[in-house]
């Protein structure tokens, strides 16, 4: 019989199939699918009966023909017990592997959200296209501060080739340089709202940020006069889903001014600036002629540069002190400060803004990277103090295993396979803790956001390099866990451990104790840290800043274009209002600035933050009156504008003696205001604390010049008070939106990083002690085990229970002790550094270090002795009897 | 033991079982359902089918000669049993019998 050849199905296909298709069926299955086969490549290409070949294939991976793992592997099923092995020994012991468990969840849910807090710190503007080219310049004099000239912009651009696109912003300042709102309306509809964060900016602002548009043309939108670009949750606020280009919106009363020119994405959270509208300043131009601001004289805008990819910009940063002179006209004095570096323009890679400037007229307030700093070391030692708790854990653990270890040896299991099996069950205990760790972070994801008012979020941490990163951690614990108890167990020969071996010391104890001491040096460091930092906030919370904070009232009034002084009479008149002032700035806010200089010594020049006030603001803020008189408008002088004001410090570095009527000059840009000392007031920290108090100069403006009202309220019914306060506020201004807050509320919100950094330090420094002693707990409990017989004999012959205690103890106390000495200058040394980042420190207290060694030698000897108390008092004769 | 229920597509598969005796086996099976009921039937499912018959009872089978259009493999040649008989008559009865008791209203309508 002649017989025809056969086609060959796929190889691969075939060998996959005897992979995993149980024995028994392989055959029928391989033949009727080869059957198949054979008639579709009758009918079909080649290519098309491969492909049905495969489909049929894989529909058999179903479970009755699929093998089951491990019937006839060795491996396979070793494993298998091991898992049960692994599960077994959990369950025996469920407090100890819930200790295990806990501790490792917790230290890789610490670990887990501070690298998510941290990563969202540093991910400041990286969003941008070319985030790694643009920069900012700021100019780093004695007083540096962010702004430059606006015409500096485009000379860069023109002059230099590396400078690829430059920019100049300005948030909306109302006088006395604070941010401004803007009232915009929606006529058509009368929708109003008081808009918060608007920004003036070039033409050229989209060339350098890559804020995404989504209605009209940005590029265009900027070259028209009074377009305004909204971002999209403002333009839904006015004009719903529609879009709404070509739309008006009246600014500040003045009808249908605006036309909305263009519609951007909304600033993304971590940009160091965020925008709700943006103005063009060609509009501005359009108004102000020869307006000084938009000069070389005034460092008065937020100059961005993007530069060519891959310039040096420290390179590029040298070469401006030889080519700013010509456009700066500054005297030689100036120049030479520029040329040797004393004073300088500095480009500010603009990722690092948020964490790593914070000088003057910062956009918002930025972020701190010593405070990241602490966090990250907190949440390693907290990593340390868990992974060696588990490995001393599982060492101390090992003499329990004597005889599982030797039996397994006498049916032969090779040293290697006992190694396995250990690092099987750390490796079992570590992943189920990561894995759990990750429910964990889920659950406490929001709760965690709140407590610190954070943002992060957990899923970020899906990423390839943070996943290994755990990974290897998870792995290396393991390993090192297993290492010695596999070692010490292997070391005995198996027929000796069943012939009774009794193993009455536990081995590896002073690798053990070392490692306890690591523990409690990191412990001790973050306790005495943690009590170093409240002791330095709580300083600066409760430091007297010069005037009192509380109870006032700060009502916005920049936008009212009517009488003041009617507003004021009307809002004093309101029910619990004490005194009531009316200022350009409030403390706690920003200032502008300005140089002055005395008549008789114009070489002496010193910058000095203004505000404008009126006869009332030293009784509101209850200020102290060093020499001479507060400001009264009843005098010409005074209301003029002529008649000033000065604190101590300005006093102090114009090196003015017996000041009060002497002639002082105020150099308002170009305007060169001359007036005389009327009264002298002692510092009050206008600034955070971060700050020390500069030079301050008051008046009383000319024209237009305040921004608030402040009320001095009585603290009893303070709800009736607003009330009260809005219904006369509306009375005088009805069409205005009432926007008021409390000044103490405001100050608080200098410290919100500081607030946030004592509370995870707090929390973080209570895990680390709990795990540290959690783990001693641990070991402990194994320890005393080992010496039930010990202690009982030390009973019967005639001990008492507190000597027996301190026997207990004293090994463990001395750990502690050494770790004490190790630890405190360690925290000293750093501590001090940290501090010396702040202007007002509360110094290192002593008492910080003794409240943290008590606490601990407590904490170590509780642990102990509760542990040890059931032993110590239980009869002597059962420990003994069983023998 | 699991239940003794007939599947829609087993008692199609023990259906055809008998339909092909005494030469049914996996792929010729498959054909039949094809070719008598139209639908896609993938050869897995038709052998998942017969194992779960097998493990019901329903079936029994036997390992015939290897031909030389399978390569040389066996194929697996499958019977009904005695229990499958049963299996089978009583869906048969129970169809038959609700399908009676439709009042003729019902049927009308439709």
């Amino acid at each position: 019989m002649g017989l025809q050849p056969t086609y060959e199905p796929p190889k691969t296909a075939v060998k996959l199939l005897s992979l995993v298709c149980k024995k028994n069926l392989f055959e029928e299955i391989e033949g009727d699918l080869y059957e198949y086969y054979q008639g579709q490549r009758e009918e079909k290409s080649k290519r098309m009966a491969n492909l049905h070949y495969w489909f049929h294939m894989l529909n058999f991976i179903r479970p009755f023909a699929i093998k089951k793992l491990g019937q006839n592997s060795n491996t396979i099923i070793m494993y298998r017990s091991y898992f049960k092995f692994a599960w077994r020994g959990m369950l025996r012991q469920k407090l100890q592997t819930s200790f295990h468990l806990l501790g490792l969840i917790v230290a890789f849910c610490v670990c887990g959200f501070i690298y998510s807090h941290i990563k969202y710190e540093s991910s400041y503007d990286s969003f941008l296209d070319n985030a790694d080219d643009i920069y900012r310049v700021a100019w780093m004099n004695q007083n540096p501060q962010t702004r430059t000239p606006h015409p500096m912009a485009q000379a860069l651009v023109d002059d230099f080739p590396e400078v690829i696109d430059a920019v100049s912003i300005s948030p909306i300042y109302g006088s006395g340089l604070t941010k401004a709102t803007v009232l915009l309306k929606n006529e058509k509809s009368n929708i109003t709202f008081d808009e918060p964060n608007g920004y003036f900016v070039d033409s050229t602002f989209f060339d350098v940020f890559s804020f995404k548009p989504i209605h009209g043309n940005v590029k265009e939108a900027l070259q028209t006069t009074w377009g305004i670009i909204l971002t999209k949750s403002v333009a839904e606020k006015y004009f719903g889903e529609a879009n709404p280009v070509g739309e008006r919106l009246s600014f500040n009363g003045m009808e249908d001014m605006l036309e909305v020119a263009a519609v951007v994405e909304d600033t993304p959270k971590n940009s160091h600036f965020r925008f709700n509208f943006l103005i063009s300043y060609v509009s501005l131009k359009s108004l102000q002629f020869n307006d000084p601001w938009m000069s070389w004289d005034d460092f008065g805008h937020f100059n961005y540069l993007k530069l060519a990819p891959g310039t040096d910009a420290k390179a590029f940063e040298a070469k401006i002190p030889d080519w700013a002179p010509k456009y700066l006209g500054w005297d030689e004095e100036n120049v030479e400060a520029l040329k040797t570096g004393e004073n300088k323009f500095e480009l500010q890679p603009i990722q690092s803004i948020h964490l790593h400037s914070n000088i003057r007229w910062e956009l918002e307030a930025n972020g701190s990277y010593s405070y990241l700093l602490i966090y990250g070391i907190s949440a390693l030692f907290i990593l340390l103090i868990s992974i060696i708790n588990f490995v001393n854990l599982n060492t101390a653990k090992a003499a329990q295993r004597l005889k599982e270890v030797g039996v397994k040896k006498t049916l032969g299991a090779y040293k290697s396979q006992v190694f396995s099996q250990f690092i099987f069950e750390a490796l079992f205990t570590t992943f189920l803790a990561l894995a759990l760790s990750f429910v964990a972070m889920y659950m406490l994801e929001t709760p965690f956001n709140q407590l610190v008012n954070g943002n992060i979020s957990v899923a970020d941490l899906y990423q390839t390099d943070v996943i290994l990163v755990l990974l290897s951690i998870a792995i290396v614990t393991a390993f090192v866990s297993a290492i010695y108890p596999s070692l010490y167990l292997n070391s005995f020969e198996a027929g000796q451990i069943l012939k009774g071996l009794k193993t009455t010391k536990l081995g590896g104890s002073s690798v053990r104790n070392g490692l306890l001491a690591v523990q409690f040096v990191a412990a001790i460091l973050m306790i005495s840290g943690s009590i170093i930092i409240k002791n330095q906030i709580s300083f600066l919370k409760n430091k007297d800043l010069g005037f009192k904070q509380e109870n006032l009232l700060v009502v916005e009034v920049d936008d009212f274009q009517g009488d003041l002084e009617v507003m004021k009479t009307s809002i004093q008149k309101s029910a619990g209002v004490l005194d009531v002032s009316l200022v350009s700035n409030v403390p706690g806010g920003q200032f502008n600035q300005h140089p002055i200089y005395a008549a008789n010594n114009p070489s002496l020049r010193v910058d000095a933050a203004e505000m404008f006030i009126d006869n009332d603001l030293a009784t509101t803020l209850s200020l102290n009156i060093e020499a001479g008189r507060m400001l009264n408008k009843e005098f010409s002088a005074d209301s003029s504008g002529t008649a000033f004001v000065l604190n101590k410090t300005a006093i102090r570095e114009l090196s003015l003696e017996d000041p009060i009527g002497k002639q002082l000059n105020w150099v308002n840009n170009e305007q060169l205001v001359k007036g005389t000392i009327v009264g002298v007031v002692k510092d009050f920290n206008y600034n955070s604390l971060h700050v020390p108090v500069r030079p301050m100069i008051m008046m009383v403006p000319t024209s237009f010049g305040y921004n608030y009202l402040v009320a001095k309220v009585s603290p009893a019914n303070l709800k009736e008070t607003i009330l009260s306060v809005e219904s006369n506020f509306k009375e005088v201004y009805p069409e205005g939106g009432f926007s008021y807050r409390f000044l103490d509320d405001q100050i608080e919100r200098l410290y919100l990083e500081e607030t946030r950094t004592l509370k995870l330090t707090t929390l973080l420094s209570a895990i680390s002690i709990f795990l540290a002693c959690g783990g001693l707990l641990g070991i402990i409990s194994i320890v005393i085990k080992q010496r039930v017989k010990e202690i009982s004999i030390r009973k019967i012959m005639g001990a008492s229970a507190s000597q027996i205690l301190w026997l207990m103890n004293f090994k463990y106390l001395l750990i502690a002790g050494v770790s004490l000495l190790i630890a405190v200058p360690v925290s000293v040394y750093f501590m001090k550094d940290w501090l010396s980042n702040f202007t007002y420190q509360t110094g290192i207290d002593p008492l910080a270090y003794v409240l943290t060694a008590i606490a601990v030698l407590f904490l170590i000897g509780f642990t102990i002795t509760l542990i040890s108390m059931k032993t110590v008092k239980s009869n002597p004769v059962n420990a003994l009897r069983s023998e | 033991m699991k239940g003794t229920q007939l599947g829609e597509f087993e008692e199609l598969v023990l259906l055809v079982v008998g339909v092909l005796f005494p030469e049914a086996y996996g792929l010729n099976i498959r054909e039949e359902i094809i070719n008598q009921t139209k639908r896609k039937v993938a050869i897995g499912a038709v052998h998942s089918a017969l194992s779960r018959l097998d493990e019901k009872g329903f079936l029994e089978s036997e390992l015939a000669e290897g031909t030389h259009e399978r390569g040389g493999r066996r194929k697996r040649l499958f019977k009904i049993t005695a229990s499958g008989k049963q299996a089978l008559e009583r869906n048969h009865e129970l169809r038959n019998s609700l399908f009676n008791q439709i009042p003729e209203m019902a049927l009308k309508i439709v």
